[in-house]
């Protein structure tokens, strides 16, 4: 059996948001500008995001919402109408509601039928391992096609009114996300046959390192936890929230580990024999920042397993970090706007921060 | 970055020993004590235990070291005299560990006399024996690992143990030490890579003794919880 991803989709709320744009419409945290906001934007190399709140802080549009419209968009290009559809996949960081699980609301949403469903939960990666079981279902033969959705709405967190809410000094952990994250969503349709020109995948696989290291990106933790304790450890929700541990918080200082084990895990793969560097033609990196961009590419050229500079592609600083959408968004845009030739090699990487797992995906361009 | 391994045989001998050393770092990474760190709980008693049971691989490194430059032969005295530069470079290390160790809070006397834990006899014993063949090769993956410690206890370990022990650099002096002169060694170590990795079975050899010492640190790290 052999997986085709026969279709794409995405969607961004609202116009695009500029970096100046940016506080204005997330507000301002007792009333003060930001230190580190420059800082982090100049590090992150994003132009801009969208965002599906507005200045007033309405929601604009739920997340399972963007998911659909972005899982609308995908079968409007496809060959199968919503009664085919078999399988819905989907991914998020954080649904509109803690339960149920964010793909029965999305298949509500989308009013699908009858489907075999899944959620996956997580962060950048949990899109790539809605994929994966995606992929692997139809590999056993259980379905015959596949929607697989991300979708992030991570705007929420970061509210003036979020930091306020959680006491008077705001730390650097707290506040870097607030300066990195968007939302949007991005969804791919898989089939076992091709269709037109389309992206077979190879193969799509993972490793997870959370034994050997701290919680890196968490949201559910406080600032300062000697006693590991949870949002839901507390009597209130109102008390966890002034303890901070509503807030999505990045522990900096653990973050460049990221960049070694995305190497680790691509020498894996070229050991194992399905990566050959050479004969990669493109390379779609969510990498979170610019700056870890030319990390992952200094640690790949000192190993010689280098991917030419002009091979990689990235929508990042125009559409933002939108999470686990963000390799989906990506490669739909990719799909769209590059020159890509039959029988090109496409090497897939996210790296993830939240507990370091980091997935890969081969596909391979074919025409049916 | 500008240093290069130029070889494809010293390239793919990279490429391994890269892998080993995430692989390292992530056992380092299920060693308690370091776990305690990385969550801020530790202590300066902890620190004081960590230099005690170092200070005894410190003081044995460079034994290892100078054996190794003394058993390569006429055939690599080009290679001899790097290692011997390096072992003369670290030879005395061990004494700013025991200034640290004092500034720290502890007693001269009691890190003098402290023996060597369960984890630093395997590791000594490995390497003197390595080290006492014939044109030991294979060691330059033991220096792979321990010239990455040192960088990592620069970048990494040192500030931690300063934040979470309220310290003011006054008594991690010895790690921060080893930052210093990292490209200078790094470039070194890759040039040894190039010249004595140069057929399979050396590729094989360095990455096994890269394996076994980076398990045998460990074990040393892990043992320093452990008083008999």
């Amino acid at each position: 059996m052999t997986v085709f991803i026969t279709s794409s989709g995405h969607f961004l709320p609202g116009p695009p948001i500029d970096n100046e744009q940016i506080e204005p419409l997330l507000g301002l945290v007792h009333g003060k500008p930001s230190r580190l906001k420059r800082r982090i934007l100049q590090s992150n190399g994003i132009k801009t995001r969208h965002y599906a709140i507005d200045a007033n802080h309405n929601t604009t549009i739920s997340n399972a919402g963007m998911a659909a419209n972005a899982a609308e968009h995908c079968l409007s290009n496809s060959f199968l109408g919503k009664r085919q559809i078999k399988m819905l996949s989907a991914a998020t960081s954080q649904g509109d509601i803690v339960l149920p699980g964010f793909g029965s609301m999305l298949q509500a949403e989308l009013g699908l039928s009858d489907i075999e469903l899944h959620s996956s939960h997580g962060i950048c990666s949990s899109s790539m391992m809605a994929l994966k079981a995606a992929f692997t279902n139809l590999l056993a033969g259980e379905q015959p096609n596949a929607l697989v959705v991300a979708s992030e709405l991570t705007s929420r967190l970061f509210k003036a009114s979020r930091y306020e809410a959680a006491g008077s000094e705001l730390d650097f952990n707290a506040e870097f996300l607030r300066w990195m994250l968007s939302d949007g969503a991005g969804a791919l349709l898989l089939e076992t046959q091709p269709r037109g020109r389309c992206f077979r995948i190879d193969w799509i696989r993972s490793f997870s390192h959370a034994d050997a290291y701290p919680v890196c990106m968490s949201v559910g933790y406080p600032g300062d936890n000697p006693q590991n304790r949870s949002w839901q450890d507390y009597a209130t929700y109102a008390e966890a929230e002034a303890a901070g541990a509503l807030l999505i918080r990045q522990d900096v200082r653990l973050l460049e580990n990221i960049v070694k084990l995305g190497v680790d895990g691509y020498l894996r793969l070229i050991s194992e024999g399905r990566v050959q560097p050479d004969k990669v033609d493109h390379v779609l990196c969510h990498y979170s920042s610019h700056y870890f961009r030319g990390k992952i590419f200094d640690m790949m050229q000192r190993a010689g397993v280098g991917i030419a500079e002009h091979k990689w592609y990235s929508n990042l600083y125009s559409r933002g970090n939108t999470g686990c959408a963000s390799i989906f968004i990506m490669l739909d845009e990719f799909r769209r706007s590059q020159h890509y030739q039959n029988g090109a090699t496409i090497l897939c990487m996210v790296p993830e921060s939240g507990r370091f797992n980091n997935a890969y995906m081969q596909l391979t361009v074919v025409e049916a | 970055m500008t240093e290069q391994v130029l070889s494809p045989q010293g390239q793919q001998c990279l490429q391994a020993l890269m892998r080993v050393w995430f692989e390292f770092e992530r056992q380092l990474g299920r060693v308690p004590l370091l776990q305690r760190l990385e969550r801020g709980q530790f202590s300066k008693a902890d620190y004081c235990q960590l230099l005690l049971n170092w200070r005894q691989q410190v003081i044995e490194g460079s034994r290892w070291i100078s054996r190794c430059a003394s058993s390569f032969d006429r055939d690599y005295s080009d290679v001899r005299s790097v290692i011997i530069g390096h072992a003369r470079e670290e030879h005395r290390d061990y004494e700013m560990l025991e200034q640290d160790y004092v500034a720290a809070g502890g007693s001269l006397a009691d890190i003098q006399s402290a023996p060597r834990n369960i984890g630093t006899e395997a590791l000594h014993g490995f390497l003197m024996y390595r080290a006492s063949q014939s044109n030991p090769v294979d060691l330059v993956g033991a220096m792979w690992i321990i010239e990455g410690l040192g960088q990592k206890m620069a970048s990494d370990w040192a500030a931690q143990i300063d934040k979470t022990t309220d310290g003011d650099g006054s008594y991690s002096r010895f790690m921060r030490y080893h930052g210093a002169n990292d490209d200078d060694h790094l470039q070194k170590l890759y040039q040894l890579l190039d010249r004595l990795c140069q057929s399979p079975a050396q590729l094989d050899a360095i990455v096994r003794t890269a394996r076994v010492t980076a398990r045998l640190y460990c074990l040393q790290l892990e043992e320093v919880d452990n008083e008999y």
